[in-house]
Parts: C-alpha cells; structure tokens; sequence
C-alpha cells in the first residue's frame, strides 16, 4: 500500500515535471495522412457501418420508452425541445454578430458527422461524413467553414496545418470522458445549461464531486458505464426518446455494479427498493456551472457580453433536485399532436409516468426545467424556433413564423405562448458516502419529500410511529 | 525511518517545492499573455496580413514549442515592430521582451489547436 502511495506520488512528480509528450498511439504506425474519414474506412468500416445506424448518427431509433410513440422511430431530429428547440430547424449556418462574433452554427455542431443530414440509406457519402475523431482522438477540434461553392461543412480546425492534423489524428483511443464532453456537457447553449448534472468538470474533477469518475476516485470513463455494443450506447434517461439499446437497462443496482442490496443497514436496502439510488447518493446538481432552469422565449433580450439576442435564461447553482415516481416510461409531446397540459396549464414536454402503486415505480430525482413555447393556435401544436437569425436580429416573431412554414408548411401562422415543462433525470455527480441523505433529509419537518404529491397521506416514518 | 519513509518524504518534500515555484511563477508573470500576443503578434499576423495569419489555434502545442525554442528569432530577425504598435520601428525581438515572450508563449500553448474544449451551441 505504501509502495504504491510513493509511486503514485514520484508519478505525479514526473507528470508534472514533464508535460505532454510520452503517450504512444498504435495508431501512429497506421497511417501516414489523415484525409478525412476514408482515411479510416480502409480497416474500420464495419465499424463506420456500426455507427451510422446508431443513436448518435441517426438522431432518431426505436422508442419503447415513450408511452405515445406509437411505434414511430423518435429522436431528436423529429422533435421539439424547450431548449433551442429543433435541429429541424437549424441544423447547420452561420450567424454572426455586427462585429464578426461567430453566434452559431446550428445544431448540427453536436451531430457527430462533418455537416450533412444524416440519411436513412447508407451510403459511400453518408459514411465520410462521419466524423469519427470527434470521439476518437484526443486534442481534436473542429468548426465550421465554406468550401469554394459556397457550401457549410465541417472541418477539423487544423485543416490547413496536415502535420498538426496528423498527429492529433493518431491520438486514437476509446473515447476519454472530455471527448463525450465535448458534446454532453455545453448543450442548450452554455456550460452545463441542459443537463445540470453532466459538468465539463466531470473530465477532472474530485472525489467530492463524483466518486465514480473522479481520478481519486474510481477513475471512471463515461464508456465504463455507457458503452454497449456495435456503437449503441446504453442508458437513455428520461428524456430522451430514443433507447439507442432497446431493452438494455443501466441500473446502479445491476451484479456487476452494486446489486440491489449494497448496505450493511437492512433500512437504507429496504428503501433501495423504492427510492432510486441517485435519490439519496446525488443531493445536488450544478454543482460548478449553473443549469438553465427556465427559458422564456417570448422574452428576447440582448446580451451585451454575447453579441446577441437570447431567450430569457434563468440560470441557477447547486440546485436540490425534484422528486417524482417514475417506472421508466416517459410521455412526449411530440409535433404534430394536440398539446398535453398539466393542471397549472403547463404544456408536459416530458413527464415520468409511475406512481407509489405501481410496482414497477421508484422515486427519482430530476432536474424540472420550465419554459415558454409558441403553439400554434386552431391545432394547439408546439412550434420550434428558427434561431439562427433570431440570434442576430432578436425578431422572434419571424423566427416563430419561419419554424411554423419548415415544421407545419403553415404560411400564416397564429399562435399563442404557452409555458411548458420537462422532466430530466439526474444521474451523475454522486458523492461520496458521508454526503449521502441522511434520515433526517427526508422524514425531518422540512424534509425533501413532497409526501402528499408523491401519492402518501403523510411521511411513512411519522404515520408509523403513530401507531406504534 | 525507513527506506520507504525516506523516499515518500523526499517526494513530498519535491512536490511541495514544485507547487511553490509554480507559485512564485504565477506571481511574477503578471503579464496578461492574450493581451501581449494582440498588441505584439496579431499585428503583423492578422486576416490577410502578408506575413500570414497566426492565432494560437493556427498550430498544435507541440509545434509552438518548436516555434519559440527554434523558429522565432530565426523568422523574426532584423524586423521592426509596424506603425501602430507601441514600440514602432523598434526591433521585434528587443521589443518582445523574455518576460513577454514567455507570458505569449504560455497563452498560445494554453490555447493551442489541440487543447481541449467543449463546444457550445447557439
Ligand atoms: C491501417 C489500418 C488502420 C487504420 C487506417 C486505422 N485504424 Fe484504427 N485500428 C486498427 C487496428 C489494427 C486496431 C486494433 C489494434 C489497436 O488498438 O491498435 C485499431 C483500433 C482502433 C480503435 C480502438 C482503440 C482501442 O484503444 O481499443 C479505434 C477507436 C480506432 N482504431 C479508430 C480509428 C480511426 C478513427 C481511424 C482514422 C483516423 C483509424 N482507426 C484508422 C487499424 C487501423
Ligand atoms: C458529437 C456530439 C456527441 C458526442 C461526441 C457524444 N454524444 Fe452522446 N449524444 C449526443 C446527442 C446529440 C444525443 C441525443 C440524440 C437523440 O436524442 O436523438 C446523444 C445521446 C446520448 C445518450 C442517450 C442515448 C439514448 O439511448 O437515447 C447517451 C447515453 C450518450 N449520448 C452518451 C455518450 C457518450 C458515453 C459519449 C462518449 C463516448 C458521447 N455520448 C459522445 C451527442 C454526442
Ligand atoms: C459518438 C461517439 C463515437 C463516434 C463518433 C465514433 N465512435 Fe467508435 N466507439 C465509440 C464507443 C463508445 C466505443 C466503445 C464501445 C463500442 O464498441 O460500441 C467505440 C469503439 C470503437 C472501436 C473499437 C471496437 C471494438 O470492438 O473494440 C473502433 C475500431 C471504433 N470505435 C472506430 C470508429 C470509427 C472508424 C468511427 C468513425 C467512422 C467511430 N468509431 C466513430 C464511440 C464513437
Ligand atoms: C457510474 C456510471 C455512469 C458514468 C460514469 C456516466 N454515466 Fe451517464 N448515466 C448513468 C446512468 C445510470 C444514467 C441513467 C440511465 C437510464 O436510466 O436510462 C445515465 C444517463 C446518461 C445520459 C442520458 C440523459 C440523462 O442525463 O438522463 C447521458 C447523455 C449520459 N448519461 C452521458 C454521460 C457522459 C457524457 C458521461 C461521462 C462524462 C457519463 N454519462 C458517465 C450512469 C453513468
Ligand atoms: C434512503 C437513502 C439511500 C438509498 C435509496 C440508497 N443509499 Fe446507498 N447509502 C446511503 C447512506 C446513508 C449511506 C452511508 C451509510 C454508512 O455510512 O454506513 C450509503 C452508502 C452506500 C455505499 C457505500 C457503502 C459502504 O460500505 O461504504 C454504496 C456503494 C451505496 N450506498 C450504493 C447504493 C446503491 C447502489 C443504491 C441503490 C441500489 C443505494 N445506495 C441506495 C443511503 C442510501
Ligand atoms: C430519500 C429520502 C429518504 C431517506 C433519506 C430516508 N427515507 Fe425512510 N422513507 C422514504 C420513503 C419514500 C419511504 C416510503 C417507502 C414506501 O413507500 O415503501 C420511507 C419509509 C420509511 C419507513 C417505513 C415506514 C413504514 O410504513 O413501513 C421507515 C421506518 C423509514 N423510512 C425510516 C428511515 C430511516 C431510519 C432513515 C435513515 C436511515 C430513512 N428512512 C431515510 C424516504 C426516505
Ligand atoms: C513585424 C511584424 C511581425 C511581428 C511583430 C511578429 N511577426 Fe511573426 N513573422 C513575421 C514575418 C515577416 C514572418 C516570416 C513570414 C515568412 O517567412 O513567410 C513571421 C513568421 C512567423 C511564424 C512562422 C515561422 C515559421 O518559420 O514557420 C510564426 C509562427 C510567427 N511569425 C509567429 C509570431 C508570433 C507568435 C509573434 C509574437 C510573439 C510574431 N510572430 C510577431 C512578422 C512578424
């Protein structure tokens, strides 16, 4: 033990003495150029072919987790969100401020592929454009630029520099928790904006944080958890639509994790089987960054900082999440279909479904994000927004009317502003033991439990010991 | 005291000492390197210039090492620092001074086209 407390300190010693360098990547022996994802296609391209069917690529799969799905393939091609809403809508351009400020580049910027919709059928053109590096190579990077016709594609920022490009091309690995990052963690617009619980920071972060990918932790991959098969990733949230792996469940509580009794206290493995692991292991989230907790886009404002016209965006930090029973299912509100609205008039964008009754229910804890949406009005269907100008000229009226007409092929649209809701799963920064809720948390006068709502009379413990 | 003693307490003893002159460096190098690489770099290396564009995300860290240790005074001797800048007409390499170019160097490196970054949409 100590042997090793030594050598993981001289380790150090030299990591900090000597910086980068000293990795060897096999890939370097591979080949000499990269010249794009051919480049890999002469010894990858099963898995190229793997990858083009998946999630990632295809933006829409199989939904047996989205109770009105009725059978159709979901994902985030084909619907609306409350954050910047449709891909549909903006999958790829540029928008600049007056002073050249690049604003955008459209959704597409989080689609693993160099620019191109992706497509149902496979094809020579269809697999190039799969940007392989973006979860592959470390140091990669890329953005957007126009080819000599005036075309918008992607490329690795180092286009011009091939002895950069190539020596960022052969750092090849599995994909290192900052590459998943590079997408996961500043979606909805700004650092940890959408998900609250999945932070840059995650990419080197402490025990206190989350004990699972922390390097003095357990030094988890984002793949240790997620990683399946044939470029299916598992575990899908509530959120989602799509289940990349259909059927395939990701549980703390599976064998080769913790199973389903990890305590020495019978209490807290009884609870386990109610309560959601994350419930009482992740007390908080936005823990470094502040998450977007409301996003009113009948509110344009001008942000001087960013050059640009924004939504109306509460951020917030260090956030208690919400608690609600949930058995896996998740209802949408997809476009096309009348909206759904809860009792405070809210449209349901994505609500757990699960109740105390329900035995196949526990109790999770989520991140609720609230925000505002046009619907349009004789179909009381929810329109997306085309941000990419709205960004620059702040006119969200024409930015509600051109979603309609690419959405709806509605020319005239009315529409009113609705508030709307969604339900996010929190799964990730869990802490360490100690941190963990303690009886108090939940069954105290100001515990964390909504009782009522959760479907109990009371709290349990309280209603028991009345009895008593 | 054993061995093994010894030599955890040397490594500690190495790592506290490294902290500490990481620390003194941070001090001293008060110099803001973004700022130094605009009014002394970007000058003759914006959009356009003859000189050819240069940004720190034009080259991978390794090969600004390269630059600074064994390029820089070779491609930048004899030049005057252009009208508009401070020290107009003044040699570029006396005018960048070791501090500055140090505090450029650290920035470009720091920024380089292979450090890592999460992209932001919209
Ligand atoms: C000349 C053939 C060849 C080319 C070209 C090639 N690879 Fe590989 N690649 C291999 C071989 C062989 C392995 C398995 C052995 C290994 O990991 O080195 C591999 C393994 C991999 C792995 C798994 C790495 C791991 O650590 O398990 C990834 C990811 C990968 N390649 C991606 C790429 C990408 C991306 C490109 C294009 C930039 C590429 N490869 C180009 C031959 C090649
Ligand atoms: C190029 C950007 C990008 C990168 C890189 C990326 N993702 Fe994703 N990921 C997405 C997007 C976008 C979605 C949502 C797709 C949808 O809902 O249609 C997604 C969805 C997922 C899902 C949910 C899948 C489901 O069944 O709904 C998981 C889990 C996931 N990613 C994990 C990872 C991991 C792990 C990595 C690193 C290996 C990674 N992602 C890298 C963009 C990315
Ligand atoms: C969204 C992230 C993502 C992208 C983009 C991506 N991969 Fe992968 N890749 C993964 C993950 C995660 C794994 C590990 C789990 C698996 O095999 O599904 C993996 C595994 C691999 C492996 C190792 C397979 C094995 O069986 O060990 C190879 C080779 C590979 N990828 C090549 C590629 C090539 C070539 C491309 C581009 C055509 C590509 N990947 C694009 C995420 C990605
Ligand atoms: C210790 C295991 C573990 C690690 C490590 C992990 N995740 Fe997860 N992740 C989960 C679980 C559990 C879920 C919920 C799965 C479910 O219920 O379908 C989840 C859900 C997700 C989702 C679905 C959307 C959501 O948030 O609900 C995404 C995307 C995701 N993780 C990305 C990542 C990324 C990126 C990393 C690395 C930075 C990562 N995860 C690391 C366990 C993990
Ligand atoms: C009702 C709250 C609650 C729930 C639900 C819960 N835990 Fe715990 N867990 C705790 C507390 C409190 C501790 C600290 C116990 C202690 O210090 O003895 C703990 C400790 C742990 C530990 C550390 C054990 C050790 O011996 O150090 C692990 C691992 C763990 N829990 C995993 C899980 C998993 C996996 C689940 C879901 C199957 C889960 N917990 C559900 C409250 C909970
Ligand atoms: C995350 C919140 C949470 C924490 C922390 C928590 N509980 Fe509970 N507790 C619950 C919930 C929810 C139930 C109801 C479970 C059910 O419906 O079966 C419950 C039920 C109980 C019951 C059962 C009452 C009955 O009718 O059988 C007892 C006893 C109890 N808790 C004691 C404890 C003790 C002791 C601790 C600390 C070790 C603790 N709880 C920690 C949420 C919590
Ligand atoms: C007076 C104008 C001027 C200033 C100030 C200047 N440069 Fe240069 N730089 C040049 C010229 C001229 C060349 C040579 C171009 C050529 O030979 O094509 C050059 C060459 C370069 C090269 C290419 C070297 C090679 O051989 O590959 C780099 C990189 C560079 N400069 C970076 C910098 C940096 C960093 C700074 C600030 C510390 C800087 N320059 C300041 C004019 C300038």
């Amino acid at each position: 033990m100590r042997t090793n407390h030594i050598s993981t300190a001289l380790g150090c010693l030299m990591l900090c003495a000597i910086p980068t360098q000293a990795v060897e990547y096999a890939h370097q022996e591979y080949f000499e150029h990269y010249e794009g994802t051919k480049t890999c296609l002469e010894c990858h391209e099963e898995e190229a072919k793997t990858f083009f069917h998946s999630q990632h690529y295809q933006w829409r799969g199989e939904s047996p987790s989205i109770v009105n799905a009725d059978g159709k393939k979901l994902g985030k091609m084909n619907t609306i969100n409350d954050f910047c809403t449709s891909p549909r809508a903006n999958w790829i351009g540029v928008s600049t401020s007056p002073s050249g400020k690049v604003l955008s580049e459209g959704c597409s910027k989080c689609h693993a592929g160099f620019g191109l919709l992706p497509e149902e059928t496979m094809t020579d053109e269809q697999l190039e454009n799969i940007d392989c590096l973006i979860c592959h190579a470390s140091g990669y990077r890329r953005s957007l630029f126009e080819d000599e016709n005036g075309q918008l594609a992607r490329k690795p920022i180092l286009w011009k520099n091939q002895e950069g490009l190539d020596s960022v091309a052969k750092r090849i690995s599995l994909p290192k928790n900052a590459m998943c990052l590079r997408c996961h963690s500043a979606s909805g617009g700004g650092p940890n904006w959408k998900r609250g619980d999945i932070e840059y920071v995650l990419s080197e972060c402490d025990r206190d944080h989350d004990v699972h990918m922390a390097a003095d932790g357990a030094g988890m991959q984002c793949v240790d958890c997620h990683a399946g098969e044939d470029h299916r990733v598992r575990g899908r949230g509530v959120d989602l639509a799509a289940n990349d792996m259909p059927g395939v469940h990701l549980s703390c509580a599976t064998a080769d994790c913790h199973g389903p009794n990890p305590h020495g206290e019978p209490i807290l493995n009884s609870h386990a089987k109610k309560v959601d692991c994350t419930v009482c292991h992740v007390p908080r989230f936005a823990k470094v960054d502040p998450t977007d907790m409301f996003r009113d886009w009948s509110k344009p404002h001008y942000s001087d900082e960013l050059e640009k016209y924004e939504a109306t965006i509460v951020l917030a930090s260090n956030q208690v999440p919400t608690y609600a029973w949930f058995n896996g299912i998740t209802r949408a509100q997809l476009p096309g279909s009348p909206a759904q609205r809860n009792q405070d008039g809210q449209v349901e964008m994505m609500v757990p479904l699960g109740n105390r009754l329900d035995p196949a229910s526990k109790i999770h804890a989520f991140k609720v994000h609230r925000g505002r949406l046009p619907v349009l009005a004789e179909k009381d269907w929810i329109i997306p927004i085309v941000v990419e100008e709205f960004f620059a000229d702040g006119d969200i009226d024409k930015a509600v009317r051109n979603a309609a007409k690419e959405m709806y092929q509605v020319s005239d649209p009315k529409y009113v502003w609705n508030d709307t809701i969604r339900y996010m799963g929190i799964f990730h920064g869990v802490e360490p033991a100690a941190n963990a809720l303690d009886c108090l948390e939940c069954h105290g006068v100001a515990g964390r439990m909504p009782w009522k709502g959760l479907g109990y009379d009371e709290d349990p413990l309280a209603a028991l010991l009345k009895r008593k | 005291m054993g061995t093994k003693e010894l030599s955890l307490a040397c490594a500690v003893g190495a790592l506290v000492s490294v902290m500490a002159l990481d620390a003194m460096a941070a001090k001293k190098a008060k110099i803001d390197g973004k700022e130094m690489f605009k009014a002394n770099c970007k000058i003759c290396h914006d959009k356009g210039s003859a000189s050819g564009e240069y940004t720190p995300m034009t080259l991978i860290s390794d090969q600004w090492e390269r630059f600074f240790d064994k390029k820089y005074l070779k491609a930048h001797e004899g030049l005057k620092m252009p009208a508009g800048s401070e020290s107009e007409g003044q040699g570029v390499t006396e005018a960048i001074t070791p501090e500055i170019l140090q505090a450029i160097k650290d920035f470009a490196i720091k920024h380089a086209a292979d450090s890592e970054h999460p992209m932001t949409c919209g």
